[in-house]
């Protein structure tokens, strides 16, 4: 091969750009007139905030959704504060809090502001963007049911609703608080697992999630951070979320190997 | 994102000619003549006559000096390039600005001296070349390397890479703020290559002697975006077709 052909085939000067059409691309920028609102629904469920769990307690079920929304524990079933808020905004959930008064959404934004639930506004985004995509999304290490053995003498079983949960030995309780209250915001966290879309979910047996959603805030994760949460989520493939400005970008940092070449 | 031939034919003709016996004969060619680099700055010089000319080019080390010599081509070779020849691949020996050839050790303590990162980057470099790949200057695209499967007139570069390294906290200080981060990952995705994070632990070994190199431990990562759009329409599919 000649130099003079090589030089004119130099690696990177004949690599053309390709443009690539960003479906992200523009600004967000709406005129007040093009803002869509989401429709109102007539049928709502409706839940009271327990501020001492941090979940809402779902009082009245209404609409298909509650098969992929909420932890059930003792019969009945509980939300984060994610699920509630993506409820309340679409207009399918009426909150109320322990007086029974109802809670307005701009009440419910500033639950999230105090980031006192375990969760966050950049957390509850990615929330928003997976479920509306149809993805099943459950907090991170939060089983989506307990179960029980019959002769349990906490099982359910006869108790009244009120007495819930004190009777039911307060570990439940103790734990669900703990796990929230453990969800502190730090650079890098597991919060969310996400399993795809499926009619046939159930949470008695979910399986393993498809993939485990971390948050990050300050900056891009260093590698020890990955090696770290890897080990923790013990071969689910790990999401890395980066929210800015209301968007949210989803990134992979997988392990690879590149082939030796003949 | 799988290799871009450039035309028909090429990747045949890749396979017909694998890198690897490239470099073989480059490097039985230079151990032959006894073939020496010159140091200069952060270059390595080397003179080479017609058949090595045709080596080098093939295997793409280095760049191409025009002048008006007729019987040796002259190319400039990078750092992590000569030291590949001298020290991995061990068909040259170098000579310093006294004129006097340099040992390896020499030569590692000039180019270390130069370049503070020369050991992370030339582990990274080394590591992809060992296994044929083709490794060039990826300053043209913002990152330390572009990895070719063969040579570049056949075919596109697949990765852009970048150099991280534990120690010093990521040596290049890459990837540590958003902006660098969306930049770098979105100009890869326009020039269709795909972020190659190659991660160096030195493990405390330092950087006495090049063979302080063999304890070094390197990771490859692609940092790629994810879509969830696209990946639940596959999975959708996948559902509807075991029904």
């Amino acid at each position: 091969m000649e130099v003079e052909d090589w030089a004119s085939s130099t690696g990177g000067t004949s690599d053309s750009e390709i443009s690539v059409q960003d479906s992200n691309d523009g600004e967000h920028c709406h005129i007040s007139g093009d803002i869509p609102k989401l429709q109102y629904r007539s049928i709502k469920s409706k839940a009271r905030w327990n501020d001492e769990l941090g979940l809402a307690e779902i009082v009245e079920k209404k609409g298909r959704m509650w098969t992929t929304t909420g932890i059930v524990r003792g019969g009945n079933i509980y939300c984060s504060l994610e699920e509630t808020l993506f409820l309340a905004q679409e207009g399918a959930l009426q909150l109320s809090d322990d007086d029974n008064l109802c809670l307005t959404l701009e009440e419910i934004y500033k639950m999230v502001g105090q980031r006192k639930y375990g969760g966050c506004w950049e957390s509850f985004q990615v929330y928003r963007h997976m479920k509306s995509l149809g993805y099943i999304v459950g907090r991170h290490d939060l089983p989506w049911t307990i179960k029980r053995v019959k002769s349990d003498p906490n099982s359910l079983e006869g108790i009244p609703e009120a007495n819930l949960m004190k009777n039911r030995g307060q570990e439940d309780a103790n734990s669900m608080i703990e796990l929230l209250n453990s969800l502190r915001i730090n650079n890098l966290r597991p919060v969310f697992d996400v399993y795809p879309p499926n009619s046939k979910f159930k949470k008695s047996s979910p399986g393993n999630p498809s993939y485990v959603l971390c948050l990050l805030s300050d900056h891009p994760p260093s590698n020890p951070e990955i090696e770290d949460l890897e080990r923790h989520c013990n071969g689910v493939p790990l999401k890395f979320c980066h929210v800015d400005h209301g968007r949210v970008s989803y990134f992979s940092f997988d392990k690879v190997e590149l082939h030796i070449l003949p | 994102m799988g290799p871009r031939w450039k035309r028909k034919g090429a990747e045949a003709k890749a396979l017909a000619d694998p890198m690897s016996k490239i470099v073989s004969d480059l490097r039985t060619s230079l151990m032959l003549s006894n073939s020496q680099g010159i140091l200069s700055g952060r270059s390595v010089l080397l003179g080479a006559d017609a058949a090595q000319t045709e080596l080098l080019s093939r295997a793409c080390f280095g760049q191409p000096i025009i002048t008006a010599e007729k019987d040796i081509q002259w190319f400039e070779l990078s750092m992590e390039e000569g030291f590949y020849l001298c020290y991995s691949l061990r068909c040259i020996k170098i000579v310093g600005e006294d004129k006097r050839v340099k040992d390896e050790q020499q030569v590692w303590k000039y180019m270390t001296s130069k370049w503070v990162a020369f050991p992370v980057f030339f582990k990274a470099y080394s590591h992809l070349r060992m296994k044929n790949w083709v490794v060039r200057s990826g300053s043209q695209y913002g990152v330390d390397f572009v990895a070719y499967r063969h040579h570049p007139s056949l075919v596109h570069s697949e990765y852009a890479v970048l150099v991280l390294s534990k120690e010093s906290g990521d040596a290049n200080g890459r990837l540590r703020v958003w902006s660098d981060f969306h930049c770098t990952l979105r100009l890869c995705g326009s020039v269709a290559k795909t972020l190659l994070a190659i991660n160096i632990d030195s493990a405390g070994k330092g950087v006495t002697s090049p063979s302080c190199l063999d304890s070094y431990e390197v990771e490859e990562r692609t940092v790629t975006r994810w879509t969830p759009e696209e990946c639940r329409e596959n999975q959708i599919v996948v559902e509807n077709r075991t029904k």
